[in-house]
């Protein structure tokens, strides 16, 4: 026991240096998952708060440019509005009614499977291998885990860590996540980030035989569970053939600018429970 | 000042330039080279570097965690640079001793700077630390060997820009003397 003892107080810094990596290696390893590590993120309190207050100083500075882009947001949406209006005989739809009093013609209205709120991001990265963002809304407001968000243009992330005020997004910027993508053509795909450069993503799994121009749009496919069908992703650059597997790499400027995020959307797919029921359902059998 | 109050400041300093305005500084040393890697500089490990001489292994080892948490919590990297924090922490004492001329219990009182130690050996003793410290951080983040060109550029640039900041920030909070009389 003596000797023991003695053991533990001349090795005593080596054995809590080895304990704290372990307690590092610990936080490192649940981080990778999926699930993530609630505790040592962007979304606690204290960290949340700095945030908080250091973006309601910042805030200020991006306004023109905010302002810029919601115009150019507003038209596009009024221009789909206006699309919409004349299309009434949507195929999947639920129910049929008159939109208004006077209407002579029977609109369909299709219930929404998607919620959207509006969020401010508070905190942002580019540089990382795994790249986050803060937003100012928590569960407190509705958001919670594995929600899409978008931007004004296109898709940034899904939400990963959730505290009452504050959640953290796990940007397209990362290597863990995967994001089914199509072209403009209705071939797919999935669009990567490889690290280097935050402005240029890369979709990968296409087939050689599927022609690309430059320039094309890539949108998020109808496959995806978290992401709603058909939001922009950005647009290609160029392309490469791989030899091995005879596919090739596409890379794409993706449309959000990601080192200017001022709003988002947090976007609540109703259906996402459901649909995850009834697939885990069919895995198990 | 008391010298505890004096490193607690320290710490909250450092800790918010570092989370609210290097963070955000990414830099990219020219522009078109594809692939060039992107970095930030991190000047967080200085806190842990100006202890005082004193200060033993484990409370080293403990304001190292605090320290690589606290970075942690604001850059959603749970543990990693805590891990590459409490490692710098361990091997500072025999990086100092083998530096310095004496003994380190003759320097009681003290803490390294570039005014108890002189220039040089400063730089050595924490250019040696944050280049370990770049090199671990980043090979936890980038998890992956085939890649060790990247690695080693990314490394190699980072340490150079953080040393600099390092620098900066020696000047302009180290207390001349001729300041004062």
């Amino acid at each position: 026991m003596r000797n023991f003892i003695l053991f533990i107080r001349r090795f005593f810094n080596l054995i809590l240096f080895l304990a704290l990596e372990v307690v590092c290696i610990v936080f490192i390893q649940q981080t990778s998952t999926l699930q993530g590590n609630d505790i040592v993120s962007s979304a606690n309190a204290v960290s949340g708060l700095v945030y908080k207050k250091q973006n309601d100083v910042v805030y200020y500075f991006g306004l023109r440019k905010m302002n810029d882009s919601l115009l150019s947001e507003n038209a596009r949406l009024r221009q789909m509005v206006e699309q919409y209006k004349s299309v009434d005989t949507l195929t999947d739809s639920f129910v049929s009614t008159r939109t208004t009093i006077g209407d002579t013609a029977r609109h369909i209205v299709r219930f929404s499977d998607y919620i959207y709120r509006t969020a401010r991001v508070i905190n942002n990265s580019t540089n990382a291998t795994d790249n986050y963002i803060t937003i100012n809304r928590g569960s407190a407001h509705g958001i919670s885990k594995n929600m899409a968000v978008l931007s004004g243009i296109g898709v940034v992330g899904r939400v990963e860590h959730v505290s009452a005020n504050f959640a953290s997004i796990l940007s397209v910027l990362s290597a863990k996540q995967k994001v089914s993508a199509r072209l403009k053509n209705g071939a797919n795909g999935f669009v990567v980030w490889d690290g280097k450069n935050p402005r240029v993503l890369t979709m990968i799994d296409v087939p050689q035989q599927v022609a690309v121009k430059k320039g094309d749009s890539v949108f998020t496919s109808n496959y995806s569970l978290y992401f709603p069908p058909d939001a922009l992703i950005g647009t290609v650059i160029k392309t490469e053939q791989v030899k091995k597997n005879a596919m090739q790499h596409i890379y794409i400027r993706s449309s959000t600018d990601f080192n200017n995020l001022q709003y988002v959307y947090v976007v609540e797919n109703k259906m996402t429970t459901e649909k995850k029921m009834l697939e885990d359902s069919t895995l198990k059998k | 000042m008391n010298v505890y109050l004096k490193n607690i400041f320290r710490f909250v300093i450092i800790v918010l330039l570092q989370a609210l305005i290097l963070n955000k500084v990414t830099l990219r040393w020219w522009n078109e080279p594809s692939g060039f890697p992107v970095f930030i500089p991190h000047i967080y490990p200085l806190f842990l570097l100006l202890l005082p001489f004193e200060v033993p292994v484990w409370g080293l080892l403990i304001c190292g965690f605090a320290l690589g948490i606290s970075i942690d919590a604001f850059s959603n990297t749970a543990g990693m640079h805590a891990c590459a924090t409490v490692l710098i922490a361990y091997l500072r004492t025999n990086v100092l001793s083998a530096l310095l001329p004496r003994n380190l219990s003759e320097y009681s009182g003290l803490q390294p700077s570039t005014k108890s130690m002189g220039w040089m050996p400063f730089l050595v003793y924490s250019g040696f630390l944050i280049i370990l410290h770049h090199l671990v951080f980043f090979s936890i983040e980038l998890w992956n060997i085939s890649n060790i060109g990247h690695l080693m550029l990314k490394t190699g640039a980072s340490t150079l820009t953080s040393m600099l900041f390092i620098i900066v920030y020696l000047l302009l909070f180290t207390r001349q003397d001729s300041a004062r009389s």
